[in-house]
């Protein structure tokens, strides 16, 4: 068997794919049909069981906010993921009212995973309605203008276009707005 | 050594010029000269953590569009041509044949050119894919796609009609790497854009996709290029074939199911962490069966490390190799993933792998290989070696900074009363370190690009000098 | 997000099992073939020395 690996090139390439397709498909196709939450979109009424709300689609402007999110790459330094970690939920929460930990069917609608993988900013998954669009724009031209010590990037091109300053608002508000999680109902436009 | 009459007495079956090399040239020096120019882009993405406004109003030049172009350029342009035109080097020789068709591999070649000509202007204007390692825009996926292809015919044509039938391990690796990157590429490139597949599903095609492009692209690349080049350099035999035999089928079957260890604690089902967990701890089977075999091989060998460029370089890669195996399974658990997890030790962690085991491996494969097609000596052994211990200076000022960093990053993410702006202000420090390493790895990146151009160019005219050299069979 | 914990542990017990299965029957077969023996070990010296005309290599480095 081994020497057949070993000095058959055909069986070797039936023995490579076959090891590397029953771990592939296993976790790859088999997930999304066993855990129906990857694609039903987020819906709860009832309070005892979390935090109510609905996820909605994105409309027109919010799409192209997303995309201007994507093109900037901003998922590179931000992550959109309270993890069930408490520290998360509290750095992610707001007036001392913690964030819910993210689920998979509030990301349902996006067409471009942003769930990230380095953190060199704050968390974006709750940011949505946390400020409002003239911190946004003040942010956007010069970040260490309102966070003093801050390294993100300037983005003028962005400021300096209403459009896509609008757009890109647009989105960040939708940011974990799927839970209705703020008991004020304080939510920035 | 009892193997030594073996080598004494090999056979010249061939004059020199059996094998033609032109593919293998051409990818080596492509390879070497985008290294030098993704490094720039490193060291402008490095000095933008220490100020934030270094060529920051520029929307092409902005650090969301260049680390992208950063990772792309080093995967695709520097290590994963180095590692192919390697494979056209290493595949004939074990195989006792020439290249199935050198048009094909100089085509190849060209048309690796233009995909990453045409990444470097895409990433930059913001055509971004949007998902990591996969960011290069539809079109230039679909040409990475055409020239996987045209490279797997040609080395399993090679393979095909090869002359002894029993493989060696090297070529093992290669085929798997051939195999497993076409279907882990068309994964996170292709099957992520299909319609329906969004949000975690997405995440966990992508996932996938990077954590198998180092586990299932450079991985067996690199120990390909190891395997074949420690043998090789110390004129040494390998430890055993059959220990590699145990190193590379876990291999194949292990590595491909972690991928969900990049979102431990986050929004994706707990049973699929933890069996990503599972086998992420699992890698240390094949890891340790690769590490043991290579150092095994040098028993007896290790004063060949004071003057032999290549095995400074590999077998320092293999201690790296051991060292990100090692971080890779324990990070997997959830009690360190909780504080390690998308801090500035990651950065440390991909980088160690990347650059401090398999780029090593692939500049030994360079160092080595360029000398011997072009038919002449290295430019100068110095400069190889200043740029051996640049490398390692730097490496490991970069790779320790990070870690450190990180993990006091993630001790203080984990102190809610901490503010996040004061997380960040605290690393201010690291990443001045990790920028002054990046100048120093960066010197010897240029050091490298230098020895092998001049190496290149200056062939014609040592070659005479050479000659007598060749007495030795 | 559901969690199948539980299942996913048997899974794994049983995962491994045929792992351990599949590995023992193969080392038996290979061993039965007699494929273990020293022969097997012949292609690590032959890919030290290749069909090329040996090469020129820096004076410091011959033996």
């Amino acid at each position: 068997m081994l020497q057949k690996t070993d000095s058959n090139a055909t069986w070797f390439v039936v023995a490579a794919l076959g090891l590397f397709f029953i771990g592939g498909l296993l976790t790859t196709v088999a997930p999304p049909l066993l855990d129906k939450s990857w694609n039903k979109p987020f819906e709860n009424t009832d309070p005892a069981k979390g935090p109510t709300g609905k996820l909605v689609g994105y409309t027109d402007q919010e799409m192209r906010g997303y995309r201007i999110y994507v093109r900037e790459g901003c998922k590179y330094c931000h992550t959109q993921q309270v993890r069930t970690l408490q520290a998360d939920t509290i750095r992610s929460g707001w007036k001392g009212v913690p964030a819910p930990v993210s689920t998979p069917d509030e990301f349902v609608n996006d067409y471009r995973q942003t769930f990230g993988t380095k953190r060199t900013g704050p968390d974006l998954a709750r940011v949505g309605g946390k400020y409002n669009k003239q911190w946004h724009a003040a942010h956007f031209r010069n970040p260490r203008d309102l966070v003093p010590g801050s390294i993100m990037p300037p983005f003028p091109w962005i400021a300096d276009n209403p459009q896509e300053l609008d757009d890109l608002v647009a989105y960040l508000q939708t940011r974990g707005r799927a839970k209705d999680w703020r008991p004020d109902n304080d939510y920035e436009k | 050594m009892a193997v030594q009459p073996t080598i004494a007495s090999a056979p010249v079956v061939a004059g020199q010029d059996f094998h033609q090399d032109t593919t293998v040239k051409m990818f080596l020096l492509g390879a070497v000269g985008y290294f030098a120019i993704v490094g720039i882009i490193a060291l402008i993405i490095a000095a933008k953590f220490v100020w934030p406004g270094f060529l920051g109003t520029i929307s092409y030049f902005t650090y969301g569009r260049m680390r992208p172009l950063h990772v792309n350029g080093m995967l695709f342009g520097w290590l994963l041509a180095a590692d192919m035109g390697l494979a056209y080097y290493i595949v004939p020789r074990l195989c006792g044949v020439k290249l199935w068709s050198e048009k094909l591999g100089v085509a190849t070649s060209i048309l690796w050119n233009i995909i990453i000509v045409s990444a470097i202007f895409s990433l930059l204007g913001g055509y971004q894919k949007g998902l990591e390692y996969a960011d290069l825009p539809t079109p230039v996926a679909i040409l990475v796609v055409i020239a996987w292809v045209m490279f797997g015919v040609n080395i399993f044509a090679t393979i095909a009609t090869r002359k002894y039938q029993q493989m060696y391990v090297s070529t093992w690796y290669l085929m798997g790497t051939i195999l497993w990157t076409a279907f882990v590429y068309l994964t996170g490139n292709f099957a992520t854009l299909l319609p329906g597949v969004t949000g975690v599903n997405q995440a966990n095609l992508t996932w996938m996709y990077t954590h198998n492009a180092v586990g299932l692209i450079f991985t067996p690349a690199g120990l390909a290029v190891s395997y074949y080049f420690i043998p090789r350099a110390s004129n040494t035999p390998l430890f055993s074939h059959k220990l590699s035999m145990i190193g590379f089928w876990s291999l194949a079957f292990v590595y491909v199911w972690t991928g969900a260890h990049h979102m431990i604690h986050g929004p994706i089902s707990q049973w699929l962490q933890t069996i990503s967990i599972v086998f992420s701890v699992m890698l240390l089977i094949p890891v340790w069966a690769v590490v043991y075999n290579f150092i095994a091989t040098l028993k007896g060998q290790w004063h060949q490390l004071s003057d032999n460029i290549s095995l400074k370089f590999l077998m320092s890669g293999t201690v790296f190799y051991l060292l990100t195996c090692f971080q890779g399974p324990m990070h997997s658990l959830r009690s360190v993933s909780a504080i390690v997890s998308k801090t500035d030790w990651i950065p440390g962690h991909a980088h160690m792998a990347v650059l401090g085991t398999f780029s090593f491996m692939a500049m030994a494969g360079v160092y080595y290989v360029v000398p011997r097609i072009f038919k002449t000596t290295l430019h100068s052994e110095a400069l190889a070696n200043w740029s051996f211990w640049l490398f390692l200076i730097g490496g490991l000022g970069m790779f320790t900074s990070l870690w450190l960093g990180g993990f006091w990053q993630g001790w203080q993410w984990n102190n809610p009363a901490i503010p996040f702006i004061d997380t960040v202000v605290a690393l201010k420090a690291v990443w001045m370190v990790r920028f002054l390493s990046g100048i120093i790895i960066f010197s010897g990146i240029v050091l490298f690009m230098f020895n092998i151009l001049s190496t290149a160019i200056g062939a014609g005219q040592r070659q005479t000098i050479a000659q007598p050299a060749t007495a030795k069979a | 997000m559901n969690d199948a914990t539980y299942v996913s542990v048997y899974f794994s017990y049983f995962l491994f099992f045929l792992l351990a299965c599949g590995a023992i029957f193969f080392f038996v077969r290979s061993l039965k073939d007699g494929y273990l023996g020293s022969d097997s070990e012949e292609p690590k010296y032959r890919m030290l020395h290749d069909d090329e005309g040996d090469l020129p290599t820096h004076p410091r480095r011959m033996s």
